[in-house]
């Protein structure tokens, strides 16, 4: 059934089509209509998606892979791009959280939104048509149509942050990420015709993946590190890297699935899956490699220490996705491709549940607040407490999420967080000093993630004006969804238990074919005789480093590694514990004897500002430059200047009318006068 | 017998000139007018010898249309000048120079 | 003899023209005019043009004229305003002046056509000048007489309309 895979964009589509055109009408009829035609399309989706994984897992190891061309889209000189679909491990486990964990968010914003005033039919829209962006993005078969993806997720991203645009401040959050993004896109572009020009001068036009994978190795290491890192530029936008992080935890103004879904699960996820797919063009340049994963460092322990002082609860949680997307690149960085595909894969469940559990939260505080007439924040978590025992479903599963964020053994994060980490230090591509940075980033995780939990869910009540008494739980469709994905950020990790604790690392080596080594390579098949160059040389890296490792009883030192990790973890809870539970003036009195350190990491480091004050004024003077002096002065100046001169002109011309017909005549004479004069020459010549 | 034609000619241009020079001076709207009758007097004089010079009548018949029609215009064009009269109480033609800039 | 009376007639047709242009009181101009036809009509009739001398009385002299001292009359008009004289006149005289060389060096210098038309003396002396006109007239050239008397009464219809007082 692998040619039906065009299945999987189309219900999204045909969602948004009916949605889109339909449902203002739908929202006088019935609202519910435009609940099931949206959560119907992504479940149908979804279920296409199993059965194709299914049907995929049936097949042997090294025959997972099949193309589907749908059309040809563009045909142009040499340009030839077709809309055409992949179906291999990578592609097919990305789909499956995309359209799992997108429709328990579809039914959950079911519940989260029947607050709104009408226009609930546009919500809906859009996010179907995130999906559809989304899921073209992860099952393409070449880069321009993930880049068609790729922008179409940012739109979406876009349309939904700015949900209620009537407040300005969406708008311009909304504004900040689409332009921060096309910053990224622009790099991405410029990645892309590098590598479709250097590929085309060795006569090869194509940027379907397995062509470009088969030939990349003729590419100069130059060209090739040129590439990577432009492409790299993309995801840092797309996924929140330094420098360009800065729209994330903007776009919190959205509403709470948009953030669950495009900022925690899926879109931000898009960037790991990009450089993930161009494993094989990574690994030709250490160099580049080495750049990811530092910068995949720094922002992880960046953002973990803004999360460590704000108050808002949806802040906490961006900066901590920002944080996490720093681990996933960093084990890209050292070559752990499969670990940081794990990575994302568990980060997708717990995040979205702890996305979803806050959108509770937030939700009950809303209609608590609302019913005591109060403006309190429902955001700030300094106005809750003792939300434990008024909500106890969304408590018990925001607790599993925060285990599983926390790395706590057991939990889905802890495998993937540790795989990561025991790569940053053993991996040829790895440096002591990258795990270092990566484990103090881990302990700052588990403080601020148990003292967001301490702060909301337990003590007394802060809630102000009396609103507690009318805090309960949420409705259904807003709490099944978070026992979903608690079960499955407890459980998933179980999928890949690693070697050292007697596990079979079922997904690394499920994902192995893709990322070109061991005994599936998928690509062996697509391009028939593959030079040595780079494959050879990322088998060397993953065989040496993995299996090596395994074998040759750095065992211990895994051992270690993960105790280490387990124990910074729990220490993290310890302190937090011990700030916000048993001596709860310890937070205010180191606040006050380190002001200065408060204050920049509660203004994030002045990051803002300092966009504002070197990238944004100089770009506006300019551009006002270019307004006043080019544009008004020079191109207005030309075009009114020429018309100056035709009323000066005719200003002058003017006086010959003088309204007296002896003058007139006098003209008439001087016209035969010249007349006769051409007469007489002509005659005489 | 010697024709001499080329003085009539010369006739006709000297009085031409003398018509033209008088519509442009004149201020009276009545003179300029029967300069212009001096011009057309002209224009005949010299159609007449050229029709005599080749032997042929159209030179005549031109002539003969330019009476009628400078009779025509004799009696549109004063009455014209009777209702400017009428209008501005002067024939000065420097008086109607409506239609300056 | 013919140019004798050739030179007198046109030196006084000239002589008049000038003081027509030039006499400040319009009635004395009007009759200048008069005078200056009269010989005009003479110099028609040296040309062997009966016809066409006879027309120049009756119409120009005649009708014509008298349409000019009708509205003078009517006008009630004596002397003309004075003024200052434009520089467009000044232009225009000197253009004048110099259409006027060129016209002598064009027109009179250069000689004439040589194409004969079938209208002899001979012919004329035979028929009388009527006669011939009036059959070239009346074949040939039908279509400008008829279109001239349409003319005519266009002026005349005209004339009558503008000139009209409005009735109470």
């Amino acid at each position: 059934m692998f040619d039906k895979v065009w299945l999987i964009p189309i219900f999204p589509i045909i969602g948004v089509l009916v949605n889109g055109l339909l449902g203002r009408r739908f929202e006088k009829i019935n609202k519910s209509i435009i609940h099931w035609v949206a959560c119907g399309a992504v479940a149908l989706s979804f279920i296409v998606t199993c059965i194709l994984f299914f049907q995929m897992l049936g097949l042997p190891a090294d025959q997972r892979l099949y193309e589907f061309t749908w059309f040809k889209w563009i045909n142009s000189g040499v340009l030839h791009s077709y809309v055409a679909y992949q179906i291999d491990p990578l592609s097919m486990m990305m789909c499956l959280f995309v359209t799992g964990v997108g429709f328990l968010i579809h039914v959950y914003s079911i519940g989260y939104m029947s607050t709104e005033e009408g226009r609930e039919y546009r919500f809906f829209t859009y996010l179907n048509l995130f999906m559809f962006a989304m899921i073209n993005l992860v099952l393409a078969n070449n880069y321009l149509l993930l880049f068609l993806g790729w922008e179409g997720v940012g739109l979406c991203s876009y349309l939904l942050i700015g949900f209620w645009f009537s407040e300005e401040a969406n708008a311009i959050a909304g504004k900040k990420a689409f332009i921060t993004n096309r910053i990224g896109d622009f790099g991405f572009i410029l990645g892309l015709l590098l590598l479709y020009t250097s590929l085309g001068k060795h006569g090869i036009w194509t940027l379907q993946f397995s062509e470009v994978f088969t030939h990349v190795h003729l590419l100069s290491p130059q060209v090739a590190t040129a590439v990577c890192l432009l492409l790299f530029v993309g995801c840092t936008a797309k996924s929140a890297q330094i420098p360009l992080y800065v729209w994330l935890p903007d776009a919190m103004a959205g509403p709470t699935p948009v953030s669950a879904l495009i900022h925690a699960a899926t879109m931000v996820t898009s960037g790991v899956y990009m450089v993930a797919r161009s494993n094989i063009l990574y690994s030709m340049s250490p160099f580049a490699m080495g750049v990811v994963a530092t910068f995949g460092a720094l922002t992880a322990l960046f953002a973990a220490s803004i999360g460590l002082v704000q108050n808002d609860i949806k802040k906490v949680l961006a900066y901590s996705t920002v944080s996490q997307l720093g681990y996933m690149f960093l084990g890209l960085g050292v070559g752990a491709y499969a670990a940081g595909m794990f990575h994302v894969l568990t980060h997708a469940f717990f995040k979205a549940l702890l996305f979803l559990g806050s959108g509770a939260v937030i939700h009950s505080m809303h209609q608590g607040l609302h019913k005591v007439h109060s403006h309190a924040d429902a955001q700030d978590m300094r106005n809750m407490g003792g939300l434990k025992s008024k909500t106890p479903i969304t408590y018990v599963t925001f607790l599993i999420g925060t285990l599983a964020i926390a790395g706590i053994p057991g939990f889905s994060g802890f495998f993937s967080k540790d795989e990561i980490l025991w790569k940053a230090y053993s991996s040829p591509h790895g440096h002591f000093l990258l795990w270092l940075i990566g484990a103090i980033a881990a302990g700052m995780t588990a403080f601020y993630m148990f003292r967001l939990v301490f702060m909301t869910f337990f003590n007394e009540s802060r809630v102000p004006d009396g609103a507690d008494e009318h805090l309960h739980e949420c409705p259904k469709t807003m709490t099944v969804p978070l026992m979903v994905l608690a079960f499955f950020a407890a459980v998933a990790g179980y999928l890949g238990v690693p070697h050292a604790l007697g596990g079979s690392n079922r997904i690394h080596h499920f994902l192995d074919p893709v990322m070109g080594i061991g005994p599936g390579k998928l690509l062996h098949k697509a391009g028939g005789t593959i030079a040595h160059g780079a494959h050879a040389a990322a088998e060397a890296v993953h065989g040496a480093g993995m299996h090596h490792a395994a074998e040759h009883g750095s065992m211990f030192a895994e051992y270690l590694l993960m105790a280490i990790s387990v124990t910074i973890a729990l220490l993290g809870i310890f302190l937090a514990y011990t700030m916000y539970i048993k001596k709860r003036d310890i937070p205010e009195k180191l606040a006050n004897s380190y002001p200065f350190l408060y204050r920049l990491l509660l203004n994030k480091w002045y990051v803002d500002e300092l966009y504002e004050l070197t990238v944004i004024k100089p770009l506006h003077g300019f551009s006002v430059l270019l307004w006043k002096g080019v544009d008004v002065a020079i191109i207005d100046g030309i075009i009114n200047g020429v018309a100056r001169i035709v009323g000066w002109f005719s200003g002058v011309v003017r006086y010959i009318q003088s309204g007296y017909v002896q003058s007139y005549a006098v003209s008439v004479v001087l016209g035969t006068v010249v007349l006769v004069i051409y007469y007489f020459i002509r005659a005489i010549s | 017998m010697v024709a001499y034609h080329n003085l009539y000619l010369a006739l006709a241009v000297v009085l031409f000139t003398i018509g033209a020079i008088g519509a442009i001076t004149r201020r009276n709207a009545i003179v300029v007018f029967m300069c212009i009758e001096i011009m057309l007097g002209a224009v005949n004089l010299a159609f007449i010898t050229f029709s005599r010079a080749n032997q042929s009548v159209e030179g005549i018949f031109m002539v003969m249309f330019i009476m009628a029609v400078a009779a025509a215009e004799a009696a549109v064009g004063l009455a014209i000048f009777v209702l400017m009269y009428r209008k501005r109480g002067t024939i000065n033609v420097e008086s109607l120079n409506l239609m300056k800039w | 003899m013919e140019l004798i009376i050739l030179l007198l007639c046109g030196g006084l047709t000239i002589i008049a023209s000038l003081l027509v242009i030039f006499t400040r009181n319009t009635v004395h101009s009007a009759l200048w005019m008069v005078t200056s036809f009269f010989f005009m009509a003479v110099l028609y009739l040296l040309l062997r043009a009966e016809f066409i001398a006879i027309l120049q009385i009756i119409v120009y002299a005649g009708a014509i004229m008298m349409f000019v001292i009708y509205a003078i009359m009517m006008l009630n008009l004596r002397q003309e305003e004075q003024g200052p004289v434009r520089k467009t006149k000044v232009v225009g005289v000197v253009l004048l002046l110099v259409l006027f060389l060129e016209l002598m060096v064009v027109g009179v210098g250069r000689g004439l056509l040589a194409i004969k038309g079938p209208v002899t003396d001979q012919l004329m002396a035979k028929f009388g000048h009527v006669a011939v006109l009036s059959n070239f007239l009346f074949s040939d050239y039908v279509l400008p007489f008829e279109l001239a008397s349409i003319l005519l009464t266009a002026g005349v219809v005209g004339a009558v309309v503008l000139a009209k007082q409005k009735s109470e």
